[in-house]
């Protein structure tokens, strides 16, 4: 154990983000990394333990939080830095922007501040990168098994190096022109900048991972092909199709899914052109997101930096309380009011309210028809409903609008279709508990089997995939 | 452990080369705590090793490696018949198992990881196994409980929702299927159902229901005294532990709770045993041993002796405290039973049990229970609780109780005992389906720990020893302690919880009370034993083996022991002294006293505890005279305001626990012999001791005022062992000592007339220092307590001390134990500091 009384004696200490004033006008990372001797400290109020909920029970994937956070404590980095690797592929990304379920989960939050413990696995993994212990761990020997991976977001890429280091030839198949998927083009360059991905997959190209990009498989390359000239095909093509908003006016130009807008920031952020005429920007207009998410909060900050007149989040789910509620006790995750940094930067926020009318001018969005609601209390299934308030009805000024409602599921496009993968209820791939969709040799990893979750389940789900890969390869 | 089992199987010499070549290149690769060079590394280890193996012995109540050789101290679980006849011969293996193909299987995959078949190491197996046997990994052992299981009780007891109490059974029967218990190899025999209303209701179960003995000390004041009140509303009971118990706790709360633990202990250490701690019990028990770990006492760090719990133990604040492994007092079945019916002379209402843990021989030792009288037996088994248990006796000692239970029952019913002891069990029980199995097994009540604690907030830190439970439940530091969250209510919701989820087993079962059920082990079946392929060989047929009952004997207790404890000598004493009972006035009373009356004074003690406290009497209100040799325990749990003087000598356990009073030994008027050369009292004299003053004109046996914490004697010489594991008091002796005199020394002083002055070689120096008598304070006290001496036995060599004081008090020298007088410095500096400022005091508590 890292210091018995640590706990006891040290306060959590939060790693220090640029302010506002600075980094509303850049699209550089705003969060800084503590000192040694802070972190040093950090690491000191983890007590070690009988049950580690932020390992057993909050972390996906299983990190060994306790371990590394007294290897931490110790000086002991480059352990540290193996352990984590054992159980996570992209701790750099993680460490950035997991919203860590660990630390809810931590037994010290049960009366005080959780350990800080997705800094200090950020702060293990970037020590690994400046020392140059992270390298190229190739399997140094060849099963002679060929593998496609449909995707390269967060779930393909593990599942991807896991592969590799396993022996198999590995080859990534992105639809898109850059590898990562939606950590690519996905998360804002304030929350994760890009060069971070580069660096690991220079590291899985050294181990044999063959990345091919502008593919989109089951059109540019055929499910017949794929399925000759590999043994195993992993989808982790994710949960791309958004959720829509088909009310009145949604054709009005203005309106637009979130990841449209986010994705066009991130290309000009890496030097892309973007045509004329299909340029989104938030310069100078007020704007509306529909949705309380972190996807939310990402166009929040975008619109930000882009100079926004105004911002307006509307979410149609109630203000979630301050407090936990008995009835979401620790270690479980907290349904609590949260101010993520793009919303500790200005915007207004309302809850409850639902759009019933986007009314445009001239083709363009100008205003949304709103109402707002009254929730029921949870019934014995946890359930919600809710009816409008009569005579509640607003108009909220907005030149532009941004859909981040979520996601429903994988795109049911011609790969899906050829492959004749099943799907369940909610139309995510049916995955058995080798990963191993209804057709045999091809798995499904990440969003594309659970729906839209978190960075850090499509690794785990990436991870397990690779396994039920290597099994199925290795005739076990 | 290995070297224990490997030694003891009978190994001379044991190479542990892979160890040893781990820790060279540990030291040479600088990743060890402290920086060490190889050689010093590996001298490190074997020096731990070498104690681990003494302390195991001692476990044992083996003191040489000569006798531990080849002992073959082992019971195996899980191992099969000719496997164990073979190699492990009359090795007890109760329930069979795996052979030699099972651990080769073991084997060669443990070889695979290291060697794949392939040839290939995987990255990924480079790093060594989670491991997770002490602190959970995910990937690694398995443990009962789970993060899911802890905050779904939590929750269920919280917001009093039995349906998330039923999914936490559920997980936690789940992982019973997953084969980490010999229950979860168990299957319930169908049978005809019955309504569930027809089942005894929740009220009628609930007084089955006691709690873990958990002492003040080891789990903090809130968590404690919330239990108590929690088993009073519903008619269970809590246990004190070893710790004593405030007496304050004895008067109920405003709203009617009580904060009195029913049960209370007796353990080997005897903290905070008093009279008044015995009075107020509605149940003694005696603790043999702890499921968890057998064979060793309880040990509470200095850091956890708050001052509060050091004065409700009778002990020092700050000083560690340990209980010693075995009773002092107890060394055959006569013993206990000797025991049994001191306390129920002190306390007749009270029942008395004896707390065994599981083992082989269990059986035998649970008939020799019943046959000493005690009301109730608690078989414990190995998975129960104690958080901080050393890591060895948490992985290797103790068995399952269920098969602990097994051959209780068995025995029992055998011996045609079984209807006049209640059985009761421990150990991980967690929901109806464990109460279920128990009852079918033969246990008509229950006990719960860990369980209990997890409803008020334990989330299963394992740091209770070291002060830092940072949910308030097992640590005495006052910051921590605040944050403790836990309420009466939820252990409340949680028994009730409990027993409705029994009646629903009873319901499926088709039992309609808990009697009808205990011992119906032909309602429990094993197949589901053979689905595992490490289970395949495991034989249950001996432990479910129905009793042969030819008698038809009950297999629950339908009838009280018959304690005959009102024939006692204690009962003409008090008809005679009623005078002093009922009105205080003096009385004196004359008898002939013989070695048949055993523990004569406990009742009379108990009746004036019970009529005036603690305070008792004022001094020599009683004074008795008895004629004649004084039978066992003579004196046991004397009150004050007692005197008792034995013209004649007096046999073993004289004055233990002694609360107060005065027990005067003298030899008969007419002796020829020398008193000072001849033995007047037996052995364990003053065990346990927490006030009250001994005069003996003569020598006293071995182990003389052995846990002493308050009684103050003299005598004018003893045996070997003299004042071990002293926490308290003062002892003079007159004479020589024998050998290890002091040994476990922790509090109170000894002042010992070192005539040869050859003391220092008979004293056991671990722990205290010996030194000259100086001080004024120091020979103020001696001199008066042999003032005393002379006073009440007429003792010659008291006066020749006296009349030559300034030559002879040079030959006297003092035995102070050193954390002791540490702590007195401490304690006075505190005081100091409290006159100054508030703050000093809090940095000296955190020293």
């Amino acid at each position: 154990m890292a210091k018995p009384t640590g706990f006891m004696e040290y306060d959590r200490e939060e790693p220090a983000h640029r302010p506002v004033s600075e980094r509303v006008g850049d699209y550089r990372e705003i969060e800084e990394l503590l000192s040694g001797e802070g972190i040093h400290r950090q690491a000191a109020r983890c007590m070690d333990c009988g049950i580690p909920y932020c390992h057993a029970y909050g972390c996906p994937v299983k990190n060994r939080i306790p371990d590394w956070n007294d290897m931490v404590y110790r000086g002991n980095w480059r352990k540290a830095l193996d352990l984590l690797h054992s159980t996570c592929n992209l701790p750099e990304i993680t460490g950035r922007v997991c919203p860590a379920p660990c630390e809810p989960a931590c037994t010290l939050s049960i009366n005080l501040p959780a350990v800080t413990i997705r800094h200090i696995e950020l702060q293990i993994v970037e020590r690994g990168w400046s020392e140059g212990w992270i390298r190229p761990e190739p399997a140094g020997f060849s099963t002679g098994k060929r593998v496609a991976v449909i995707g390269s977001g967060p779930s393909g890429l593990p599942a991807a190096q896991q592969l590799a280091r396993r022996g198999h030839e590995v080859v990534v198949f992105e639809k898109s022109d850059r590898i990562g998927g939606l950590l690519r083009y996905g998360i804002p360059d304030f929350k994760l900048e890009k060069w971070v991905i580069d660096r690991r997959l220079d590291q899985m190209r050294g181990e044999g991972v063959v990345f091919e990009t502008n593919v989109n498989a089951g059109v540019d390359v055929s499910e017949a092909y794929l399925r000759r000239s590999f043994d195993a095909v992993v989808l982790a093509a994710g949960a791309t199709a958004a959720r829509d908003l088909p009310v009145p006016g949604r054709e009005l130009a203005g309106v637009h899914f979130a990841m449209e807008f986010l994705t066009q920031q991130n290309r000009r952020n890496a030097g892309d052109a973007i045509p004329e005429g299909e340029e989104i920007s938030a310069a100078g207009k007020h704007v509306v997101v529909i949705g309380g998410g972190d996807t939310g909060s990402d166009c929040i900050g975008t619109s930000r930096r882009q100079g926004a007149a105004s911002i307006t989040q509307i979410e149609l789910l109630p203000k979630p309380p301050e407090e936990r509620l008995p009835s979401n006790p620790w270690p479980t995750w907290p349904a609590i009011l949260r101010t993520s940094s793009s919303q500790e930067e200005g915007c207004e926020r309302m809850w409850s309210v639902q759009t019933k009318e986007f009314l445009g001018e001239q083709g363009g969005v100008r205003k949304l028809s709103c109402v707002k609601l009254d929730w029921t209390e949870p019934d014995a299934a946890g359930r919600r409903s809710f009816k409008e308030i009569p005579g509640s009805a607003f108009e909220l000024r907005a030149d532009l609008v941004l859909l981040a409602m979520g996601f429903v599921h994988v795109e049911h496009g011609p790969l899906v279709r050829d492959l004749g993968v099943a799907t369940d209820n909610r139309g995510n791939l049916v995955a058995d508990g080798n990963c191993m969709t209804n057709v045999p040799g091809v798995f499904g990893a990440g969003d594309s089997v659970m729906g839209a979750s978190l960075v850090v389940r499509a690794i785990n789900l990436g991870r397990l995939a690779a396994e039920g890969v290597n099994r199925y390869l290795s005739g076990r | 452990m290995h070297f224990a089992l490997l030694l003891g199987f009978g190994a001379n010499a044991i190479c542990p080369h892979t160890a040893l070549s781990t820790i060279r290149e540990l030291a040479e690769s600088d990743t060890l705590e402290e920086r060490l060079l190889p050689g010093e590394a590996v001298d490190k280890y074997v020096t731990a090793v070498k104690k681990g193996l003494l302390k195991t012995f001692s476990r044992m109540g083996i003191s040489t490696l000569r006798s531990f050789l080849g002992s073959q101290i082992f019971e195996a679980v899980g191992l099969g018949k000719p496997l164990v006849e073979k190699y492990f011969t009359n090795t007890a293996s109760r329930i069979g198992g795996i052979g030699l193909s099972g651990i080769a299987a073991e084997s060669v995959a443990r070889h695979r990881r290291a060697f794949p078949p392939d040839g290939h190491l995987r990255n990924a197996d480079r790093l060594l196994d989670v491991g997770g046997v002490y602190q959970v990994r995910v990937g690694g052992e398995r443990h009962l409980w789970t993060p899911e299981a802890i905050w779904k009780l939590q929750a269920a007891t919280r917001l009093d929702d039995y349906g998330i109490f039923k999914e936490y059974a559920a997980l936690i029967n789940d992982q019973s299927q997953a084969h980490a218990t010999l229950r979860s190899l168990f299957a319930f025999r169908k049978g005809t159902p019955v309504p569930i209303d027809e089942v005894e209701p929740v009220e009628a179960i609930l007084p089955r229901f006691v709690t873990a003995a958990m002492s003040f000390g080891s789990i903090s004041k809130e968590t404690h005294e919330t239990i108590a009140v929690a088993m009073n509303r519903i008619g269970g009971r809590s246990n004190s532990g070893e710790g004593g118990e405030d007496p304050e706790r004895t008067i109920p709360l405003p709203n009617g709770d009580s904060r009195r633990s029913r049960i209370r202990q007796v353990a080997s250490g005897r903290f905070g045993v008093t009279t008044e701690y015995l009075v107020n019990a509605d149940e003694l028990q005696i603790k043999m041993a702890q499921g968890a770990k057998p064979g060793e006492g309880g040990q509470l760090p200095g850091h956890k002796v708050s001052p509060e719990i050091a004065r409700i133990r009778h002990t020092t604040p700050y000083v560690t405290l340990i209980s010693p492994p075995p009773h002092h007092d107890i060394y055959s079945i006569e013993d206990l039973a000797q025991l049994i019916y001191d306390l129920k002379s002190a306390n007749p209402r009270a029942n008395v049990s004896v707390k065994l843990v599981s083992e082989v021989g269990v059986g035998t030792i649970a008939a020799g229970v019943a046959k000493a009288k005690a009301d109730l037996v608690l078989i414990s088994g190995h998975d129960g609780g104690t958080g901080a248990s050393p890591l060895t006796s948490i992985k290797h000692t103790g068995l399952p109780w269920e098969l602990g239970l097994a051959e209780t029952q068995q025995a029992l019913i055998f011996n045609r005992l079984r209807d006049r002891i209640r059985v009761q069990v421990d150990g991980q029980l967690k929901t109806g389906r464990d109460l279920a199995i128990a009852a079918l097994m033969g246990a008509e009540e229950f006990g719960c720990g860990t369980t209990v604690l997890v409803t008020l907030g334990c989330i299963m830190m394992r740091k209770c020893h070291l002060n830092t439970c940072p949910v308030g439940v097992a640590t005495q530091d006052p910051v921590l302690r605040a944050r403790f969250g836990g309420a009466a209510e939820y252990v409340v919701r949680f028994f009730r919880f409990m027993a409705q989820d029994l009646r629903e087993q009873m319901a499926e079962l088709g039992f309609r009370t808990v009697d009808e059920m205990v011992g119906r082990v032909d309602r429990i079946e094993t197949k589901t034993a053979v689905d595992h392929w490490k289970a395949k060989g495991l034989d249950f047929s001996a432990v479910l083996l129905p009793p042969g009952n030819a008698g038809n004997s009950p297999l629950h207790r339908v009838r009280p022991q018959e304690h005959e404890v009102h024939k006692a000598l204690d009962y003409e004493i008090m008809a005679l002294a009623r005078n002093a009972l009922d009105r205080k006035e003096p009385v004196r009373i004359e008898l002939p006293v013989r070695n048949v009356h055993r523990t004569v004074g406990a009742a009379l003690s108990g009746e004036i505890t019970r009529r005036y406290g603690a305070q008792g009497l004022s001094d020599d209100t009683i004074h008795l005279d008895l004629y004649g040799s004084a039978g066992q325990s003579f004196g046991a749990f004397l009150a004050p305001g007692v005197t008792m003087h034995v013209h004649g000598d007096a046999n073993d356990y004289l004055g233990k626990g002694m609360s107060g009073g005065r027990i005067v030994v003298t030899p008969p008027e007419g002796a020829t012999f020398l008193p000072h050369k001849n033995v007047v009292v037996g052995n364990v004299v003053l065990y346990g001791a927490t006030g009250g003053e001994a005069y003996f004109h003569g020598i006293a046996g071995e182990r003389f005022a052995v846990r002493n914490s308050g009684g103050r004697a003299v005598v004018e010489g003893v045996g070997d062992h003299g004042c071990e594991y002293m926490t308290g008091g003062v002892v003079v002796v007159l004479g020589g000592t024998g050998n290890n005199f002091a040994a476990g020394m922790s509090g109170g002083r000894a002042y010992v007339y070192d005539e040869t002055e050859l003391f220092d070689t008979r004293c056991n120096l671990d722990m205290v220092d010996v030194e000259s008598v100086w001080q004024e304070e120091d020979v103020r006290l001696l001199r008066s307590m042999i003032e005393n001496h002379f006073r009440y036995t007429g003792s010659q060599r008291a006066a020749q001390l006296l009349e030559n004081w300034e030559s002879r008090l040079p030959l006297f020298v003092k035995v102070m134990p050193i954390e002791y007088r540490k702590s007195l410095e401490r304690m006075r500096m505190e005081e100091e500091m409290n006159t100054e400022s508030v703050s000093a005091t809090e940095e000296v508590y955190r020293g």
